[in-house]
């Protein structure tokens, strides 16, 4: 591993304020600091504290809350956190759509609060900031990258990513790997394809672009029935990926097919949605992929995120990436090369034949959504979603927030090119538990179910032996992440919508967590 | 304001009325037609789309599709960039007016507000592929009754809580297909919650807690967590206990025949099932 690849140069050149971040932080695991999405590029989520831990966890208090009030201007917004905030020398940085906070992070006082303008898109959610030096980047629901000063919150400069015209609407945390922002689109309502793309952290403009559908005679090309089809193809970059520096990969979960539910006018597997992908963070070539639903007819994208894992597979160490895929598969792949090590249901399923020689399931053909509807488990929103797992080394485990679901799925558009979703899916049941899947296996170690309900939060794993979560009825809990017995909890104003995060202050432990229109902070005084 | 109530009820509505509006009222929002979750630009005219409609069908529809979706020698507009860009015509007129010759579109030339209603059609279609909780679902009663009916009182022992004269007399008649063939496979109930506000109608739990000290006490579910519990008891009463050692819970799910059938339902199965209810007027 070069050093060179590991620091930016430039930036270590020019002088860093006391505000901004050292971007060596992002290389390792912090105690001090919450730099990127993930804490680090990992995905692991696992933190190396242990100031709270198993045994004072249950005099955990609150050190602050944050409410968002936007008042009488707020009609239309979407204020629950679905970021992850930052932590950067004692400040959190945080976003909702179209807002965006720092806050003390010892205090939870604001600093400032920025708010774009809208010219509109789907107003789902927003993921984070991404960092560079003094320098904080976020995307809106109208598809623009937006560069704010960490000082004070003042614009730097905004730059269009996607049209949303064309109902792409955006809602990823940029990644920033050296001097590349890393930004991902979303959109699936009107058959618009897919990209990821570097940015250039001083000025926002292009470095490259990945399509992560082909065009005409590339690679690929012939998993679509023709141009028309791969170029309307879908394939949405809307979940934070992860980064090897060693390898120098960056792997991304990319997004279902489109038309999302009918699947007639795109014959073929449908590369490169659904897929892992592992990208040159440089220049966007592709290294390799693994599919995880070869012709998706169900919305379940792949999005969700690929973990790094370093690991050993019959006695040998090996670089890893475990994905629990929203179609309800737990995947183990070779993160050198993308091969297949172990593909294994999480829930049980009813959509599969079981998988090819390359690991890939195979879909059974009666299961797509038909006219008189199709009784389907995972429903569309999958056995696993966008809120991020984690994977603690310490116990060999990924814990994921699962739903097994049923639902009926109709096609609603016969035609032979039919436009947009093309069907819709209606759920009928759904049994949320959380699950900690030993990786070497793909063994269900210990479940904790919590009835019936929908939805999923983060989860977040320390050195304290600890894992921290949340459950569909506001709770937010820790857990003993080797057995899954309850240590600790606590009623919130709502679910936990995002990703809880944690760091160290003046040797005091932190744990942050959103739960609706709130940020809560929590600590062990001592 | 709290001296003027303390003078009576008929002042308190007189001030009621001359409350002073707040310093700065919000500002009216700009009227918004159509707009959702999933639709965030305006919904065109539905006079226009129709006068749209004729004209793009009779004018445009031969090479673009009647549907806009595309056609033998002309693109899907549903998806065009240029049309997406569109407000009002000014993107799509000049392309109608001029035509492409490079690509063999001949120049038609339409009034300011054919274009604008052309364009009010094209965006009520791509509307209509955006707004996939708009869609109609399509005929669903295909099974066949007979065997429904065999799989009601057979395999599926449905007619062990259910009669066909009794509780689900007449079930045709109160629900759409699409709704029986959802309620069939498992009914909709509320998730228990903690929040106030009224309770949509929900199919009653029975629930027995014991306490450590052995008494008991039973009522229908309200709310469950792993750390509380609460329930209404015979008398109305709401009571809740927190989960603690020795404190035992029984859940009488009253759905769990459903939840085992789909587990084991064929998608045949299921429609039959339809089919014969659908009988059931």
């Amino acid at each position: 591993m070069k050093l060179s690849r590991l620091i930016f140069p430039a930036l270590l050149a020019a002088s860093l304020s006391a505000q901004g971040l050292d971007p060596a932080k992002l290389m390792k695991l912090s105690t001090d600091t919450w730099p990127t999405y993930n804490g680090d590029y990992s995905g692991r989520r696992f933190s190396p504290l242990s100031r709270i831990n198993a045994s004072n966890v249950t005099s955990m208090t609150l050190a602050w809350e944050y409410r968002i009030n936007l008042g009488s201007a707020a009609d239309g917004d979407n204020t629950s956190v679905k970021s992850t905030p930052l932590e950067v020398n004692g400040v959190l940085y945080f976003t909702v759509p179209d807002h965006a906070w720092a806050v003390d992070a010892r205090t939870g006082r604001q600093l400032w609060h920025y708010k774009w303008e809208t010219h509109g898109g789907i107003h789902i959610g927003n993921r984070g900031f991404g960092m560079y030096g003094d320098w904080l980047y976020f995307e809106t629901p109208d598809n623009y990258l937006i560069c704010l000063n960490a000082k004070d919150g003042t614009e730097r400069w905004h730059v269009e990513i996607a049209d949303v015209k064309q109902e792409y609407f955006s809602t990823p945390a940029p990644i920033v790997v050296r001097n590349h922002v890393i930004v991902g689109v979303g959109g699936d309502s009107l058959d618009v394809p897919g990209y990821l793309e570097a940015r250039d952290p001083e000025t926002g403009q292009v470095q490259w672009r990945w399509n992560s559908t082909p065009r005409k005679g590339e690679f690929g090309a012939d998993t679509w029935p023709n141009q028309e089809a791969m170029e309307h193809g879908g394939g949405m970059t809307w979940v934070p990926g992860t980064y090897d520096p060693e390898l120098n990969l960056y792997y991304l979960g990319t997004g279902n097919p489109n038309p999302v539910m009918a699947g007639q006018g795109r014959k073929g597997d449908n590369l490169w949605t659904c897929s892992i992908v592992a990208l040159n963070p440089d220049n966007g070539k592709l290294a390799w992929y693994f599919q995880a639903s070869p012709h998706d007819t169900h919305d379940w994208d792949a999005a969700q995120t690929p973990v790094l894992v370093d690991g050993q597979i019959n006695g040998q160490s090996r670089k890893l990436i475990v994905q629990a895929s929203r179609n309800g598969y737990f995947f183990v792949l070779d993160r050198t090369n993308g091969k297949n090590i172990l593909s294994k249901p999480f829930i049980d399923l009813n959509w599969s034949k079981g998988v090819d020689a390359k690991g890939q399931p195979i879909p059974d053909p009666a299961k797509e959504p038909h006219t008189n509807g199709t009784l389907v488990i995972p429903a569309s929103g999958g056995a696993s979603n966008w809120p991020p797992p984690s994977f603690d080394p310490e116990t060999g485990l990924l814990y994921v927030n699962s739903s097994s679901s049923y639902s009926l799925f109709y096609l609603t558009d016969t035609e032979d090119k039919p436009e947009g979703y093309g069907g819709r899916d209606s759920g009928v049941w759904s049994k949320v538990a959380l699950k900690a899947i030993d990786y070497k296996t793909g063994q269900i170690r210990w479940s904790h179910e919590y009835g019936r309900g929908g939805g999923g939060s983060g989860i977040l794993t320390t050195a304290g032996k600890l894992l921290f979560t949340g459950d569909p009825y506001g709770n937010f809990i820790a857990y003993d992440p080797a057995t899954g017995h309850i240590l600790w909890h606590t009623h919130l104003i709502a679910n936990v919508s995002n990703g809880p995060m944690t760091f160290e202050l003046d040797g005091k432990q932190y744990l942050v967590v959103g739960a609706g229109d709130s940020l809560y902070a929590f600590t062990v005084l001592h | 304001m709290s001296r003027l109530l303390q003078t009576g009820a008929g002042v308190i509505i007189f001030a009621a009325g001359i409350v002073p509006l707040p310093a700065q009222p919000p500002p009216a929002q700009p009227p918004r037609p159509g707009r959702s979750f999933l639709i965030s630009r305006d919904v065109p005219d539905p006079a226009g789309v129709e006068r749209g409609q004729k004209i793009f069908v009779a004018r445009c529809g031969f090479c673009h599709g009647s549907n806009a979706n595309g056609g033998e020698s002309g693109p899907d507009l549903v998806r065009s960039v240029l049309a997406l860009d569109d407000e009002g015509g000014d993107k799509i007129g000049p392309v109608i007016r001029n035509g492409r010759p490079d690509k063999g579109m001949p120049a038609f030339p339409l009034t300011d507000d054919q274009i604008k209603d052309v364009g009010a059609f094209l965006r009520s279609r791509q509307q209509a592929a955006i707004n996939r909780n708009a869609y109609t679902i399509q005929n669903i009663v295909t099974g066949d009754a007979k065997k429904g009916q065999a799989y009601f009182n057979g395999a599926g022992r449905c007619n062990t809580c259910h009669s066909p004269t009794g509780d689900l007399g007449g079930i045709a008649n109160k629900y759409d297909p699409v709704a029986l063939q959802s309620r069939l496979v498992y009914p909709r109930t509320q998730r228990p919650r903690r929040a106030e506000g009224p309770e949509p109608k929900v199919i009653p739990t029975p629930v027995t807690v014991t306490l450590a000290s052995g008494q008991t006490v039973t009522g229908t579910l309200e709310y469950i967590d792993d750390f509380d519990v609460a329930l209404r008891d015979a008398s109305g009463d709401y009571r809740s206990f927190t989960r603690d050692a020795g404190v035992k819970v029984d859940v009488r799910d009253p759905l769990a025949a459903h939840e085992e059938l789909l587990k084991k339902y064929t998608d045949e199965e299921m429609h039959n099932l339809v089919a014969y209810l659908e009988t059931l007027k």
